[in-house]
């Protein structure tokens, strides 16, 4: 059954069907261009033997050979014309043979058919003698280059139109075979590594082929799904361990005595605390499983602004008119402009922010009044570990994953970074995330 | 608080961390006990009631979730709840378990000092009962308690116990995308069928109505094909 075979079984089949429906192609064109059969008309029949007859006797023979024709032998041969029985013909050969015997009335004529293939024409061979006046026998015998049905079609014509009938309903059944295969690409592009699990039993394939490669995503998917189970508890009990151990160790620091000293161990805990959550929010965003909900920009922005300024920085906000809402997680736009407002303080002592919302995008700039970043150093400064200054000496602060981190959390809130230099020439980071439409 | 001290109980498995905040709130005035685990805590409980828990979210046995849910109460110990994982406590805060505040690990052990103080005052002030839980959004007033909703523009058609419910859970968390999972954990809890098209099924049928007294708005939208998001501003009503 077609429907059980397997796809290349299918395939192999219908590269068959294409081969029968092109050479059924060739041999219709060519039988209806050069026209149903080379049968000599019965006006050239008379013809020739007219003109042979004409002849001398001596010249009979070199005539002959002149009105030799592809397809057409003429023979004389000597008399006398012993008369055949007409042979027993299908309609449609008769039709055409009594034309002849019309036209030829007036001359003995017999009809020899020279093949007994039931499948074929008669006419595809035939001999016809026709009694000379010199009581000779003209004997022409025509055969023809195209086999003809007993209908009249070109044999073989009916079995190329069933055979195309099959290709047409096994191509059919191919594309109902290999519909589950796009349903199956569109169901696997909506896997998400944190996301549900998207149910792909729902396909029914018959080819074993397709029930295996929906199995075989089914299995992918279950064990991406373990695999970040595995990761995600991995990086949850890191952080839980270390954040125990920065808890003790920031009650213990109390009981330091010098004041400096103090305020430098509080400030050592908040910085590695500050890349632990740095890199854990990464990774989650990484693999997507950032909560979502609609963020005010303005307000947010607003509320790290007066945060910077209660501690003496100078920042700058200003705000276009327009709905600033998009759809992220308000942790991770918070660390993006922290980060950025955190970069533009320490390299270009000040931050200038902009916050303009556009019609699909929301645009924040964040300009600062230091040297700037140079052309060739903006692409290379998204990626982790890179600064700028390149000593990593840590006097400056920072391990150089800010600006990654801030890409990589722009990403996955399908927005985009770009670094360029502002106006003032300082540095300007622009930061552009889908406006969420009410 | 007898003999004049505030008593403050710290739950936590870490040795360490509760020799050290013991020591620390003693330091500051505090009547301190502390428990590693549930078992220890109740022993503690049963003899003696403190005025605040200083809970860690992550013990071993029954958790400090758990244990809030347990101890939440009319005239039961505050409850300042630690962590240790930051994005828990955004999820916590969801969950509104009834804790009086919450910090994460590590904190600076003045801001725990200032929220303790804080969370003591609130308690002594705290009304016999809880505020009324009356929202208002778009142009519906909802009262969760008395599970009524009205439309200022339209007659709002009866809702069924499942579709006030899931209403609750969309008032409750207004603008944050909620997967299936996490309105089926919440509705589950009351009863709900537990297949996962049933959360699809009853949202389709909440936004109908609604859609059918105000006409004008898309309260709820389905995001990205994991999740629905109830895009009203919510306001308390007084």
């Amino acid at each position: 059954m077609i429907a059980r075979l397997s796809l290349s079984r299918r395939v192999g089949l219908i590269v068959i069907i294409a081969f029968i429906a092109g050479w059924l192609a060739v041999i219709a064109g060519g039988f209806f261009t050069i026209g149903p059969r080379l049968l000599p008309s019965p006006a050239r029949l008379e013809a020739m033997a007219d003109l042979i007859e004409r002849m001398p006797a001596q010249e009979r023979a070199a005539v002959a050979a002149v009105l030799v024709a592809p397809f057409l032998t003429l023979e004389v041969a000597p008399g006398p014309f012993a008369p055949a029985p007409w042979p027993q013909l299908r309609p449609a050969d008769e039709r055409v043979l009594a034309g002849y015997r019309q036209a030829l009335s007036h001359r003995a004529l017999a009809v020899v058919p020279l093949t007994r293939n039931r499948f074929i024409s008669v006419l595809n061979a035939v001999e016809f003698r026709l009694g000379l006046a010199s009581g000779e026998i003209l004997i022409v015998t025509s055969t023809s280059p195209v086999f003809v049905a007993p209908f009249g079609v070109p044999a073989g014509l009916a079995a190329g139109l069933v055979g195309i009938l099959i290709a047409l309903v096994t191509l059919i059944m191919l594309h109902r075979e290999f519909r589950p295969l796009s349903r199956l690409a569109a169901m696997v592009d909506r896997i998400e590594p944190s996301g549900e699990m998207v149910a792909l039993a729902p396909l029914r394939a018959r080819s074993p082929e397709l029930r295996s490669l929906i199995a075989a995503f089914e299995r992918l998917q279950g064990r991406i799904a373990t695999l970040l189970r595995a990761r995600m508890a991995l990086v949850g009990g890191i952080q839980h361990d270390l954040r125990t151990f920065a808890t003790r160790l920031r009650l213990r620091i109390d009981g330091i005595a010098d004041a400096q000293t103090r305020a430098r161990a509080v400030s050592d805990i908040e910085q590695m605390i500050a890349l632990l959550d740095d890199a854990l929010l990464a990774s989650r965003a990484g693999v997507r499983a950032l909560d979502e909900e609609l963020v005010d920009l303005a307000a947010l922005l607003a509320a790290e602004v007066s945060d910077r300024l209660a501690s003496g920085a100078p920042v700058r906000l200003h705000v276009d008119p327009g709905d600033a809402t998009v759809l992220g997680d308000r942790l991770a736009l918070r660390r993006i402009f922290a980060n950025l407002v955190e970069n533009a303080l320490e390299y270009g002592q000040r931050a200038e922010i902009v916050l303009r919302p556009g019609r699909a995008d929301v645009a924040v700039a964040i300009d600062d009044a230091g040297p700037g970043i140079p052309h060739d150093r903006r692409e290379i400064l998204l990626e982790p570990f890179t600064r700028l200054e390149t000593s990593r000496a840590r006097k400056t602060g920072g391990a150089g994953l800010g600006l990654a981190v801030v890409n990589t959390l722009v990403a996955a809130h399908d927005g985009r970074v770009e670094i360029g230099n502002a106006p003032s020439g300082g540095a300007r980071v622009r930061v552009l995330l889908p406006r969420f439409l009410a | 608080m007898r003999d004049g001290k505030p008593q403050i109980m710290i739950v936590d498995d870490d040795s360490e961390i509760r020799r050290l905040l013991a020591a620390f709130l003693s330091r500051e005035g505090f009547g301190v006990r502390d428990a590693a685990d549930a078992a220890q805590m109740d022993a503690i409980l049963a003899r003696t009631q403190p005025d605040l828990i200083v809970l860690d979210l992550m013990l071993p046995g029954e958790d400090g979730l758990s244990i809030c849910r347990r101890l939440r109460a009319p005239g039961g110990p505050a409850i300042l709840m630690l962590t240790a994982k930051s994005d828990e406590i955004d999820r916590v805060v969801g969950l509104e378990l009834g804790a009086d505040d919450y910090l994460a690990k590590p904190f600076a052990p003045r801001e725990l000092l200032a929220r303790i103080r804080a969370v003591l005052r609130r308690v002594a002030e705290r009304p016999a009962w809880p505020p009324a839980r009356r929202y208002v959004f778009d142009a519906f007033i909802v009262d969760l308690d008395a599970r009524q909703i009205t439309c200022k523009t339209g007659q709002m058609p009866a809702l069924t116990t499942g579709e006030f419910d899931l209403l609750a859970c969309f008032v409750e968390r207004p603008r944050r995308v909620l997967s299936r999972d996490q309105i089926l954990d919440r509705l589950r809890g009351r009863g709900a069928e537990p297949f996962d098209r049933s959360a699809d099924m009853l949202v389709s049928r909440l936004r109908r109505k609604l859609k059918s007294a105000n006409p004008s708005v898309e309260l709820i939208r389905t995001v990205r094909n994991n999740g629905y998001l109830f895009t009203a501003t919510v306001e308390t009503l007084a």
